[in-house]
C-alpha cells in the first residue's frame, strides 16, 4: 500500500475504532500510517510523513506533547489537532495548523487534508513570488525603463510574476480566519529569530 | 456591494476585495486612511496601528461619524491610551513585530461577524512594521492579509512612506497591493490599480 507518489496521513489516534475509520475513508488518495498513541506515533513519524492528524487527549504522552515534538524536528508537515470540544483561535498560535471537532465527518476530514496540502504548495509558491517580486523591484531600480521595456527578460519576468499570483489567487480565494491566523504564525516561524524589534 | 470613498480623485468607491496602498509622509496619509476606513452604516472598522495612539483612531473615526461599536483597534503602539467611547473594542499587543498576535486580534474582533459583513480594514503604517521584521517575512503577511481581505470581500488600506525605504524594498512592497494612491504634498490623492470605480 505505500505508493510514493501519495501524500502521507500519520493518523494519531487511542481508540481503535475510529482508526480503522479514518484508514477507510483515507487509504484510497493517502499512504496511511497509524498509531494508538504519542509514542507510537513519533516512531512512525518521519520527514515523509506531509499531514498529521492529531487526537488531542490521549493517555500517555498528550497531542500537544507530540506536536512540539514534531516541530522540534523541523519538517514542513501539517498537524490537524482532533478535539471533543471547539477550541478558541488560540490553538493555532499553540503551533496547529488546523483543528477537527468530533465526530469528524468523511467529507471535513478529507477537506481539511487537502487545504493542508495545499497550504504546503501555497508556502513555495509564495516564496517565490516573493524572489521575483524582489528581483523585479531590484532591476527597476537599477534600470533605466525605456531599457526594461525592451528586455525580453524583464517580460519573461513579470509573465512569470503574474502566472504565480494567478494561482495563489486561486488557492486563496477561500482562506478563512483560523487558516490566516495559522499562515501567520507558520511564516513568523519561518523567519527566524530576526524579528526582535527596538524597544 | 461596494465600499463608498472621498477624497480620492478618479475613485468613488472600491470593490469588495480590494487592497489599497497609500504611500506618502505619514502627515499626508493618515487623514486619508480613516477617511477610507470610516465605516458607513452596518459596516465595521478594524484599524491596526503602529503609530498612533488608539485614543487617537478612535477619535477620528468617530469624528467621520462611525458609531463605538463598529470601531475595533488592534494597538501595537505599546503606549498607555485610555479610549473615552465604551463601545470600541481595543486589543493591546506589545509590539508591531507580533505579526501572529495581529492577526489572531484580526480574526476575533471579527468572530462574530457573519461571512457576509462588510468590513474596512487599516493598516497604519507598513512603514513602522518594517522596523520591526524582515522585508520577506512582512512581505509574506501582508500577502497573506491582503488575501483574507479579498476572500472576506472586505476592504483594506494600507499607509506606507516610500521616503523611508529604499526603492527596492518599496517597489517590492507596493507589488502587493490591488490599487495604489500617492498622497501628494497639497493633499490630493491620485490613483491607480484596479478595483475601484470611478
Amino acid at each position: 500500500m505505500t505508493d510514493s507518489d501519495q501524500p502521507t496521513v500519520l493518523v494519531v489516534e487511542d481508540e481503535r475504532a475510529l482508526i480503522e475509520l479514518y484508514v477507510r475513508w483515507l487509504g484510497d488518495d493517502y499512504d496511511v500510517r497509524t498509531a494508538e498513541g504519542g509514542e507510537e506515533a513519533l516512531e512512525r513519524f518521519d520527514g515523509d510523513v506531509d499531514v498529521v492528524l492529531l487526537d488531542r487527549l490521549m493517555p500517555g504522552m498528550s497531542g500537544d506533547e507530540v506536536l512540539e515534538a514534531v516541530r522540534e524536528q523541523d519538517t514542513d508537515c501539517k498537524v490537524a489537532m482532533v478535539t471533543a470540544v471547539e477550541p478558541d483561535f488560540d490553538v493555532v498560535t499553540m503551533g496547529f495548523d488546523d483543528y477537527l471537532t468530533k465526530p469528524v465527518e468523511q467529507e471535513t476530514l478529507l477537506e481539511t487534508i487537502n487545504r493542508l496540502l495545499s497550504r504546503t504548495e501555497y508556502a513555495d509558491l509564495e516564496q517565490e513570488l516573493y524572489a521575483l517580486v524582489s528581483k523585479r523591484a531590484a532591476l527597476e531600480a537599477s534600470k533605466p525603463a525605456e531599457e526594461l521595456d525592451e528586455s525580453e527578460e524583464f517580460a519573461d519576468l513579470e509573465a512569470r510574476i503574474a502566472e504565480i499570483r494567478a494561482q495563489l489567487d486561486e488557492t486563496l480565494s477561500d482562506v478563512q480566519d483560523d487558516e490566516f491566523v495559522a499562515m501567520v504564525r507558520e511564516l513568523e516561524g519561518d523567519g527566524g529569530d530576526e524579528r526582535e524589534g527596538q524597544e | 456591494m461596494s465600499y463608498p470613498v472621498e477624497g480620492f480623485d478618479e475613485a468613488r468607491s472600491f470593490d469588495d476585495g480590494v487592497s489599497l496602498l497609500l504611500a506618502g509622509a505619514p502627515a499626508l496619509t493618515d487623514g486619508r486612511l480613516f477617511d477610507a476606513v470610516a465605516p458607513r452604516r452596518g459596516e465595521t472598522a478594524v484599524v491596526v496601528t503602529t503609530n498612533t495612539s488608539a485614543a487617537r483612531v478612535a477619535e477620528e473615526l468617530l469624528d467621520r461619524g462611525a458609531d463605538g461599536e463598529q470601531i475595533g483597534i488592534i494597538d501595537c503602539t505599546s503606549q498607555e491610551s485610555d479610549v473615552d467611547d465604551d463601545g470600541v473594542r481595543v486589543r493591546q499587543l506589545g509590539s508591531p513585530g507580533d505579526l501572529t498576535g495581529i492577526s489572531l486580534e484580526f480574526a476575533k474582533l471579527l468572530d462574530d461577524e457573519g461571512d457576509d459583513a462588510q468590513v474596512r480594514v487599516g493598516f497604519a503604517s507598513v512603514s513602522t512594521a518594517l522596523m520591526y521584521t524582515e522585508q520577506q517575512t512582512l512581505f509574506r503577511f501582508l500577502h497573506v492579509f491582503t488575501a483574507r481581505i479579498s476572500s472576506g470581500g472586505m476592504f483594506g488600506a494600507f499607509a506606507m512612506d516610500p521616503g523611508m525605504h529604499d526603492d527596492q524594498a518599496y517597489n517590492t512592497i507596493r507589488a502587493v497591493f490591488d490599487a495604489e494612491s500617492e498622497v501628494a504634498d497639497d493633499g490630493t490623492a491620485s490613483i491607480r490599480g484596479t478595483g475601484f470605480e470611478g
